[in-house]
């Protein structure tokens, strides 16, 4: 029994639930505050409505940050998957000196300050060769992304018995049948955690996409940043629940396919 | 596989990281426009001697260092208690302490602003209740930006010490129990040294990205409350200061760098000990 009565030690208890209290409560006070119907971000809320709900769908620089958003996320999750698989293969079945310098290289963009990644884009793609901001948006966030699918994807990879694609090979089929037919299904659970993994990092991403915003495309956690900064209303808050109900969503999708803690426990190490 | 057709698989990712990623963050780093290197490296001098850039600098260090002890110290007891139950519920708790991670920093930092802000929860509160006559200044203070911040990393600490006590064979605790030894002590002398491993990379992780986070301390610091990564965005976007930004930029990689640098180390260290 002394596995579960651990929960009942008091100091590690508080500690735990003072760690969820700083995790949920927040958040939670978003939604409540978002209800209301006054016209400011005060708890407790006055009045309780779908107003500001209907002012946030209305606010068409949300609407359009939303729609840049998701282009965004989608082009570069599916750029750094078609561009990552190959690399993963070429890393993991390929005969090439330095491969673990080689998988250095390809997560690098994890460890340099993706603020820092947002200031060399603008200055260098911006400002020094004038790329307009979606293409090096794109650019910026495939990078970004491609650890990611190396990293997932390789994990399912080395899962992967090669001597069954070989075998597809004895028997006749062509490389590229024998890649499809063996060696993709398994690598399925690797590409969903990847792709999910990417489109949620791609579409929250500040820092990197910061300095990356014109008038014509602006992604959305940028644009609600910016409202923040300038009015105090519960608009946000309400656009704020929005976007946590989508995530929600995500969430249930990554539970019920390759399930919650298997895509983020890849990551890390 | 050939050696040609490896390549073919490897250069157009290899070419996207380049131009996405490697050739502009060298670039900016030596080289900003119509700057010359020296001039980066006197600007850095010139920030590690002035006062003013010298305290955003320890205030960064300062709050990332709070942050990864607070995250480790709320964090850790969180994974052993889910690692370790057996109820049911600890299925649903870890994934309350996951999903966070996919949702924006914006959102999870806007909560900050309506429980700390005037018009705020605990402003209300303390009023409220007649403890204060005037609600304090919560907001844009160093402890809300420390707040923010380990609400935001507090789910990777979890996650992280999570994988890190589960791989520790329940078995040894019960036996030092068994053995006589009380709840406490076998934490102390079983649990916590053999997850270790996964505990500085925890807080490798958390340091990392407290100090160089923008979202939190942009929402909560406000322009009193200055971070590395604030005066970063201020030099490249309001004063254009290519070589101020790019001398911050190097300051605050080269920390990054230092503090996963001793990290690794300690990490080797530990497996062949």
């Amino acid at each position: 029994m002394s596995r579960s009565l651990k929960l009942r030690h008091p100091v590690a208890g508080t500690l735990a639930v003072a760690g969820y209290v700083i995790m949920i409560v927040p958040i939670l006070f978003v939604v409540a505050t978002a209800f209301t119907a006054g016209s400011t971000l005060r708890f407790p809320p006055e009045g309780l409505s779908l107003r500001w709900f209907g002012e946030a769908l209305a606010y068409s620089p949300f609407m359009e940050a939303v729609v840049s958003s998701l282009e965004l996320a989608v082009l570069a999750t599916a750029l750094a998957l078609v561009l990552g698989v190959p690399v993963t293969l070429a890393i993991h079945r390929g005969r090439l000196p330095g491969k673990g310098l080689l998988e250095g290289l390809f997560l690098s963009p994890l460890v340099v300050p993706e603020l820092v990644v947002g200031l060399a884009l603008y200055q260098q793609l911006m400002i020094g060769l004038h790329l307009d901001n979606f293409t090096t948006l794109l650019l910026g966030h495939t990078a970004l992304l491609l650890p990611y699918a190396v990293r997932v994807t390789g994990a399912s990879l080395a899962l992967a018995d090669p001597a069954l694609e070989e075998a597809a090979r004895g028997l006749g089929a062509s490389p590229i049948r024998a890649f499809v037919t063996v060696t993709l299904p398994m690598l399925r659970p690797g590409l969903i955690s990847a792709g999910l993994l990417g489109f949620v990092t791609s579409f929250n991403n500040v820092p990197l996409s910061l300095l990356l915003q014109t008038r014509d495309f602006r992604t959305l956690p940028v644009t609600m940043l910016d409202y923040v900064q300038q009015s105090y209303d519960p608009m946000v808050a309400a656009a704020s629940t929005l976007v946590l109900a989508a995530t929600v969503v995500v969430a249930v999708v990554a539970e019920r396919t390759v399930g919650f803690a298997k895509i983020f426990g890849g990551i890390n190490r | 596989m050939r050696a040609r057709s490896t390549l073919l698989l490897l250069l157009p990712g290899l070419a996207f990281l380049l131009v996405g990623f490697l050739l502009p963050a060298v670039a900016m780093l030596f080289a900003p426009p119509g700057v010359t290197f020296a001039q980066v490296i006197e600007r850095m001098g010139a920030m590690l001697t002035d006062p003013y850039d010298l305290g955003i600098i320890w205030r960064t260090v300062r709050i990332g260092l709070i942050v990864t002890a607070l995250c480790v110290v709320l964090g850790f007891p969180i994974a052993s208690l889910l690692a370790r139950s057996q109820s049911r519920w600890a299925g649903v708790l870890l994934a309350l302490a996951i999903f966070p991670l996919l949702l924006s920093n914006v959102v999870r930092t806007f909560g900050w602003l309506v429980v700390l802000g005037s018009n705020g929860v605990i402003g209300q509160l303390l009023t409220g209740l007649g403890i204060v006559e005037k609600a304090p200044q919560l907001l844009y203070t160093e402890l809300a930006i420390v707040l923010g911040l380990v609400q935001l990393f507090l789910p990777l600490a979890v996650i992280t010490c999570y994988s890190a006590v589960a791989q520790v064979d329940p078995g040894l605790d019960e036996a030092a129990r068994g053995l006589g030894a009380s709840r406490t002590r076998s934490f102390w002398t079983i649990l916590v040294p053999l997850s270790l491993p996964g505990i500085v990379v925890a807080a490798t992780l958390v340091f990392a990205g407290s100090v160089t986070a923008y979202t939190t301390p942009y929402l909560l610091g406000g322009s009193s409350q200055r971070m590395l990564s604030t005066q970063l965005f201020s030099y490249a976007s309001v004063t254009v200061d290519w070589a101020a930004a790019s001398a911050t930029a190097i300051v605050m990689t080269v920390l990054v760098f230092l503090v996963s640098g001793i990290s690794a180390l300690a990490g080797r260290k530990g497996a062949t000990s």
